[in-house]
């Protein structure tokens, strides 16, 4: 019950971070006039807002819940708390092929994040194909994944340096919550809003193998069925994430650890609790980043390894509430 | 359950298990014994469905193993093993809650039938006054305890305990096996155990099976199987048996040979 709470307090305050990232930035403007701005339609100012940074607001939110999610249903299914779709190499797989379409077919531009969900289904594959040994070893798989993410990147530069314009807006990966159009909202909606559905509806299964696998099976779950289900989900939801919103790392790992320490394990809570997380880092991440030193600015993915770098290390020494242990 | 022709082997690596024939009596406490590397604890997964085997059949219930769902097997079948791993944060009642979900479907709450599973599953156990107490806050025997709740909560007619004394204090170890005792007495459930102490499985048993270099050597009522031949052909020991009065058979190993 108590849980509950915390999640609609999360909800709240992402509805006030909202509001709060609408109304400040270049044009500043009061919360009376921006919402009669929004429902009379008379105000130019409001106008600017709304074709402009209403979906950035949009995208950074849903980006954020849908890596959140991602980094959970990784860490579910692959028994890591160090799983995340920005380390082991899905989101730069995502982000090459989507690199490598645009490049090669700029005319595909609108299929992008169908090829970028082929991307992260083919690093994951190839991180369980390499590091799976009768048993998924938590060391193996992480080396595999830094291994499987280093090749993508390196790829993803190349693809960048030869690429004409189309590309060059995708490989600096970190200016992505400019130029977010309602198009790229309704793209995130349907792909990722699709999967952050079916995701709560995973979080029992993702509470049986947290009880390992031949005792989940024992209970009846079709371990190898439920396990790619459930990966394959976390890829979309990480690769549409990442072909709209760019490389960001971090989120996947922060989010479902900060969580944990307030709704427990239980994903039929932390699921849900994890979305807003997310969704909440991420847009504070990019308002702060647009406001703090304007005109210039701090793209939300360097604000994200700024601030998640030291939250790692205070995470790891705090030590005793990581997950599974 | 009847097993037949039972092969199995990893791959690029010898049998583990190499044709074995045996059945599972109904309604018996078996336990199975054996040197380290015998293959008691893989012959154990192969009969819960945990690993396939490479040839042969097992038979539950007139139907190969092979066929049964996972949902349906685990209606039938609960599995205790020797080394579990829980979140943290997870309750002794949210762990039994587990062992209801054979029975549950994607959208369906917990039916009233769930609640009384779980109350008795508790109370069999020991654990309703626990039950909100995390599992890590339970010492070894107690969290032991736990886990067989959750099997008892899916309710099926057949348990397998690998090693479930293992890890345990000589005090849990005994209230462990009484636990067992009484599971099978009193409600008249099929039990199948690995034990790694001789004297416990002729004490706690209807049955043993011995097993050495993936066969069954010799099985049968404890008190006619265990032999001194057997534990020096078995486990490479001169070991003498005793009865007492109050003990009842026991061994006593000697030497190693």
């Amino acid at each position: 019950m108590k849980k509950w709470v915390s999640f609609v307090a999360a909800l709240c305050l992402l509805i006030v971070a909202a509001l709060y990232s609408m109304s400040t930035g270049s044009i500043k403007i009061g919360f009376g006039e921006l919402i009669r701005g929004l429902w009379m339609g008379d105000n130019p100012q409001v106008d600017v807002i709304r074709d402009l940074r209403l979906p950035r607001i949009f995208v950074a939110m849903l980006c954020g819940a849908a890596l959140a999610v991602s980094g959970v249903l990784l860490q579910s299914v692959m028994r890591n708390p160090l799983a995340d779709a920005g380390i082991i190499g899905i989101s730069a797989g995502a982000g090459f092929a989507s690199v490598m379409m645009t490049a090669v077919f700029p005319a595909l531009f609108y299929f992008m994040p169908l090829f970028s969900v082929m991307g992260g289904l083919l690093a994951c594959f190839l991180v369980y194909l390499f590091s799976w040994k009768s048993g998924l070893q938590p060391l193996r798989l992480l080396l595999v994944g830094v291994a499987i993410n280093a090749v993508f990147t390196g790829f993803n530069q190349v693809f960048g340096a030869l690429g004409g314009s189309a590309s060059s807006i995708r490989q600096t990966a970190s200016s992505s919550f400019n130029m977010q159009t309602w198009g790229n909202v309704d793209i995130l909606l349907i792909y990722a809003g699709l999967a952050l559905i079916v995701s709560v509806f995973l979080a029992t299964w993702c509470n049986m193998l947290a009880l390992q696998d031949r005792t989940a099976s024992n209970l009846g779950l079709n371990v190898m069925r439920a396990r790619i289900i459930i990966s394959v989900t976390a890829v979309l939801l990480a690769s549409v994430a990442t072909a709209i919103g760019g490389l960001i790392v971090f989120v996947g790992l922060l989010v479902p650890h900060i969580s944990r320490q307030f709704v427990g394990s239980d994903h039929k809570i932390l699921i849900p609790f994890s979305a807003a997380g997310g969704a909440l880092l991420i847009l504070l991440a990019d308002t702060l980043g647009r406001t703090i030193i304007a005109p210039i600015e701090i793209p939300a993915s360097v604000i994200m390894m700024i601030i998640g770098g030291p939250f790692l290390i205070f995470m790891l020494l705090k030590g005793d509430r990581v997950y599974g242990h | 359950m009847d097993i037949k022709k039972l092969q199995f082997h990893y791959k690029h690596s010898g049998p583990i298990i190499r044709d074995l024939s045996t059945s599972i009596t109904a309604g018996k406490v078996t336990s199975i014994i054996g040197p380290n590397g015998s293959g008691k604890s893989t012959l154990l997964s192969l009969l819960a469905k945990n690993m396939l085997p490479s040839a042969g059949q097992i038979v539950w219930n007139g139907r190969d193993l092979q066929q049964f769902t996972p949902k349906e097997l685990a209606r039938q079948l609960a599995v205790v093993h020797q080394q579990n791993e829980a979140p943290i944060d997870l309750t002794v009642e949210k762990l039994v809650e587990f062992g209801r979900l054979p029975y549950r479907h994607l959208f369906s709450s917990e039916s009233k039938e769930d609640h009384e599973a779980i109350a008795w599953a508790l109370d069999c156990t020991g654990l309703a006054p626990l039950r909100k107490n995390k599992l890590v806050e339970l010492s070894g025997g107690q969290r032991q305890r736990a886990w067989i709740a959750m099997a008892l909560a899916q309710k099926t007619n057949l348990i397998f305990l690998d090693e479930p004394t293992t890890y345990l204090d000589i005090y849990y170890q005994i209230e462990l096996l009484e636990l067992v005792r009484s599971l099978n007495e009193k409600l008249g459930l099929t039990i199948v155990m690995v034990l790694h102490d001789v004297n416990q499985a002729i004490r706690y048993s209807d049955e043993v099976k011995v097993m050495k270099q993936g066969q069954i050597m010799a099985e049968g009522d404890p008190k006619e199987v265990i032999t001194s031949e057997l534990m020096q052909h078995v486990y490479d020991v001169r070991a003498v048996i005793r009865e007492d009065e109050e003990a009842g058979l026991y061994i006593v190993p000697l030497a190693s040979l």
